[in-house]
C-alpha cells in the first residue's frame, strides 16, 4: 500500500513537472505573440519608440528559451520519460527553438519599424504589411492555441494557412518591385518593407513548424516534409 | 411501526410454532423446528436475491409487489426513489436556469480551481477571450489567455485590482480581467470588454492635448505683445493697471496650458523609467534653495533621514516636490512651518511634506487630486495656484508605482506622504555619481 502511494506521488510530481513545462512554453508563446503584435503596431503607427522597445525586449524571450531548455534536459536526465512523455519533451525542445526565432524576427521587425518611422510614410500606412502581419499574428495565436489544446485539426488548419501567407508575401514583393521601378527614391523604403514582409513570412513558416510538432506530439506521426493534406485524409481513415 | 414489528415477530414465531407442532405429531419436535426455520430462511434469501436482481437490472417495476416485511421494504424504497428523482429533476432545472443566466451575462465568467485550471466558463468568455467551453475544461487559464501581463498578475496572487490586456480575439479590443477569490480555494475570473471605455478615455486625452496645444500659439502672441506694451513708457496712467492684470492672467493661462500638456503626456505614458537614479535629498535641498531670500513664506525644514535613492524620472519627481511644497507654502501662514522628510524602511520609502497650515476638511480629501478641484469655490486663484498640481503629482506617482496619502486636521495642518515601493528604491549604499566613474 505504502509503495503504491509513493509511486503515485512520484508520477504526480512528474505530471506536474510536465504540465509546468508545457505552461512555460505557452508563457513564452504569449510573450512572443505580444512582441509580434507590438512590432506590427509599431510599423502601422510609425511608432519608433515602440519598435525599439520590442527590439530591446527580445532578451526576455531568449532567457525563457534557455530556462525551458535546461528544464527539458533535467527531465530527460532524471525521469527518462518514454512514449508520449518523451514526444512531449522532444516537441517542446523543437518548439522553443522556433519560438525563439519568431522572437528574433519580431525583434528585427521592431528595429525596422523604428527606421521606417523616420522615413516618408505611404498614404495607406503600410496597409499590406498590416494585413500580412495580422494574418501571421492570427496564425501564431492559433498555433499556440493548438499547442495548448493539443488540437490536431487546428494544427492542420494552420499549416494550410501558411500557403495564404506565402501568397500575400509574393504579392507584397511584386508591388514593391513596381514601386521601385516607378521611382528609385522609393528603393530604400521598399527594401525595408520587403525585409519586414520577409520576416513575417518566416514567422508563418515557424508557426507551421510548431503545428507539425503538435501533430507529432499527439499522434506520434512525423508530418514534416510530407503532403499534409494527404496525411490528414489518411488520419481520418 | 410498533405494530409492524409485532406482526413480523409474531409471524416468525407462528412459523416456528407451526413447525414444532407438526414435528410433535411425529415426535420429532426439533426436526420440525429446523424445517420451519429453514423454510423461513429460504424464503427470505429468495426475496433478497430478487431485490438484488431488480436493483442490478434497474427493473424497479418488479419491486411493486412483495410479501410480508418485504412489501413494506419495497414500497419504502420506491417512495424514496421517486422522491430523489423529483429532487434531481428540480436541481437539474435549477442548474439549467443558473447556466442560462450565466450565459446571458454580458461579462465573461470563468471558475478556476486553485491551480488556475478552468472548471467552468460561460458563453461571454468564449466570445471575449476565445475560450472553448468544453474543450478548455481542465486547462490552465494562462495557457489560453497568454498575455504576459495576465500571467504575471496570476502569479503575483494579489487580486485587489483587475488588469487590462489586449483582446486575443478582436484587433484593437481591450479586456479588463479581474480575479475574485471565493469559497475555500475557488477563483472567479471576470472578463469585461472595455474597448469603448478606453477609446473614450483616449479621445478625451487627445482632445485636451490638442486643445492645449492649439491654445499655445495665440497665447504666445498675446503675451508677447503684452510684454512689449508693458515696457512702453508713454502708456497713459489709466492703462497701466489693466495692462499689468492682462499680463498676469496671460502668464497664468500659459501655465495652465503647460500643465495640461504635461498631464496628458503623463496619462499617455507607461511606467516611469528605471534606469535613471533620483537623488531625493538633493532635489529637496534645491527646492528649498529656490525660495531662499523670500520672507513672505513660512519656515522650510528638510529632514533627510535616509540615503536611499529612487529609480525614476528626476524631472517628474522634482515637479512632485515643487508642487507639494508650493501647496504647503500657500496654505500655511508666515509664522508656520513646512517640513519635508525623506525616510526609508523595509517596506519602501516615504517622501512627505507636512505643514502647520489651515488643513483640509476630511470630505474634500478624496477629491483633492481631481483637475481644477477647489476646496473653497469662492476663493479666487490669486495665490498663483492653477488647480492641476495635485493631479500631476498623482499621475507622476502612479507612473512610479507610488501611492499618495493625505492626512489633515483642519486648523492645525496637513501631511502629504508619497510612498514608494521597495522595487523602486536603490539601497542605501553610496552610489557613484554619474560621470565621475574612472572609465
Amino acid at each position: 500500500m505504502e509503495a503504491g502511494d509513493i509511486t503515485d506521488h512520484i508520477s504526480r510530481r512528474f505530471n506536474k513537472d510536465l504540465e509546468d513545462l508545457r505552461s512555460a512554453v505557452l508563457t513564452m508563446g504569449g510573450l512572443v505573440e505580444t512582441q509580434l503584435s507590438k512590432a506590427i503596431a509599431a510599423i502601422v503607427k510609425g511608432d519608433s519608440a515602440l519598435g525599439l522597445e520590442v527590439a530591446n525586449d527580445d532578451y526576455k524571450v531568449n532567457a525563457l528559451e534557455v530556462n525551458i531548455d535546461e528544464e527539458c534536459s533535467r527531465i530527460l536526465a532524471t525521469r527518462a520519460p518514454a512514449a508520449g512523455d518523451l514526444r512531449l519533451i522532444v516537441a517542446i525542445i523543437k518548439t522553443i527553438t522556433d519560438l525563439e526565432r519568431i522572437g528574433d524576427e519580431a525583434e528585427k521587425i521592431g528595429f525596422l519599424a523604428s527606421q521606417l518611422a523616420v522615413m516618408d510614410r505611404p498614404s495607406d500606412s503600410y496597409r499590406e504589411l498590416k494585413n500580412l502581419g495580422n494574418h501571421v499574428l492570427q496564425m501564431l495565436h492559433d498555433t499556440m492555441n493548438a499547442f495548448a489544446r493539443l488540437d490536431v485539426k487546428a494544427s492542420i488548419a494552420v499549416v494550410r494557412e501558411d500557403e495564404e501567407v506565402d501568397a500575400e508575401y509574393d504579392a507584397i514583393n511584386r508591388q514593391g518591385i513596381t514601386f521601385m521601378m516607378e521611382d528609385p527614391q522609393n528603393i530604400k523604403r521598399v527594401m525595408n518593407v520587403t525585409w519586414v514582409a520577409r520576416a513575417l513570412e518566416r514567422i508563418g513558416d515557424h508557426s507551421k513548424n510548431i503545428c507539425e510538432y503538435v501533430i507529432y506530439m499527439v499522434e506520434g506521426r512525423n508530418v514534416r516534409h510530407t503532403d499534409i493534406i494527404k496525411s490528414a485524409i489518411h488520419s481520418s481513415d | 411501526m410498533q405494530k409492524l414489528r409485532q406482526k413480523v415477530i409474531l409471524g416468525h414465531l407462528a412459523l416456528l410454532a407451526g413447525g414444532a407442532l407438526v414435528g410433535s405429531l411425529y415426535d420429532q419436535v426439533l426436526i420440525g423446528l429446523l424445517v420451519a426455520a429453514l423454510l423461513g430462511l429460504g424464503w427470505h434469501v429468495r426475496q433478497l436475491l430478487r431485490f438484488e436482481q431488480a436493483l442490478r437490472d434497474r427493473h424497479f417495476g418488479s419491486l411493486r409487489y412483495g410479501d410480508g416485511i418485504w412489501s413494506q421494504l419495497y414500497s419504502r424504497f420506491n417512495y424514496q426513489r421517486s422522491q430523489s428523482k423529483q429532487y434531481k429533476k428540480s436541481y437539474r432545472q435549477l442548474l439549467k436556469e443558473v447556466r442560462k443566466s450565466t450565459n446571458a451575462m454580458p461579462d465573461g465568467g470563468i471558475i478556476l480551481n486553485r491551480d488556475f485550471e478552468i472548471v467552468l466558463c460561460n458563453k461571454a468568455a468564449q466570445r471575449l477571450a476565445g475560450f472553448r467551453r468544453h474543450q478548455d475544461r481542465g486547462h490552465r487559464v494562462d495557457n489560453i489567455l497568454r498575455d504576459p501581463a495576465f500571467g504575471n498578475y496570476l502569479n503575483a496572487g494579489v487580486f485587489d485590482k483587475g488588469i487590462e490586456i489586449r483582446s486575443p480575439t478582436r484587433e484593437g479590443g481591450w479586456l479588463l480581467c479581474r480575479i475574485v477569490p471565493y469559497g475555500a480555494d475557488q477563483l472567479l475570473l471576470l472578463i469585461q470588454d472595455i474597448t469603448e471605455r478606453r477609446r473614450l478615455a483616449a479621445m478625451r486625452r487627445d482632445f485636451v492635448a490638442n486643445a492645449s496645444h492649439e491654445l499655445r500659439s495665440p497665447l504666445t502672441v498675446v503675451s508677447g505683445y503684452l510684454d512689449t506694451l508693458a515696457e512702453e513708457e508713454d502708456i497713459p496712467a489709466h492703462w497701466q493697471k489693466p495692462l499689468m492684470q492682462m499680463k498676469t492672467q496671460a502668464s497664468r493661462m500659459n501655465k495652465i496650458v503647460a500643465e495640461l500638456l504635461e498631464l496628458s503626456r503623463l496619462e499617455g505614458a507607461g511606467a516611469a523609467p528605471t534606469d535613471e537614479i533620483v537623488d531625493i535629498c538633493g532635489l529637496l535641498a534645491a527646492a528649498k534653495k529656490s525660495l531662499a531670500g523670500r520672507n513672505d513664506i513660512p519656515k522650510i525644514d528638510i529632514q533627510c533621514n535616509s540615503r536611499a535613492q529612487l529609480h525614476g524620472s528626476t524631472a517628474e519627481i522634482e515637479s512632485v516636490i515643487v508642487n507639494l511644497m508650493s501647496n504647503a507654502i500657500r496654505h500655511t501662514p508666515v509664522e508656520g512651518q513646512v517640513t519635508m522628510t525623506w525616510a526609508s524602511d523595509r517596506d519602501g520609502a516615504n517622501l512627505s511634506v507636512t505643514d502647520t497650515g489651515i488643513g483640509i476638511e476630511p470630505e474634500h480629501i478624496p477629491r483633492l487630486t481631481e483637475r481644477f478641484f477647489r476646496v473653497d469655490p469662492g476663493r479666487s486663484r490669486d495665490d498663483g495656484g492653477v488647480g492641476l498640481g495635485l493631479a500631476i503629482v498623482k499621475h507622476v506617482l502612479e507612473r512610479h508605482e507610488a501611492k499618495l496619502q493625505i492626512e489633515s486636521v483642519p486648523g492645525s495642518g496637513s501631511r502629504f506622504a508619497c510612498h514608494f515601493p521597495p522595487g523602486r528604491i536603490v539601497a542605501a549604499e553610496p552610489v557613484p555619481i554619474a560621470g565621475s566613474s574612472s572609465i
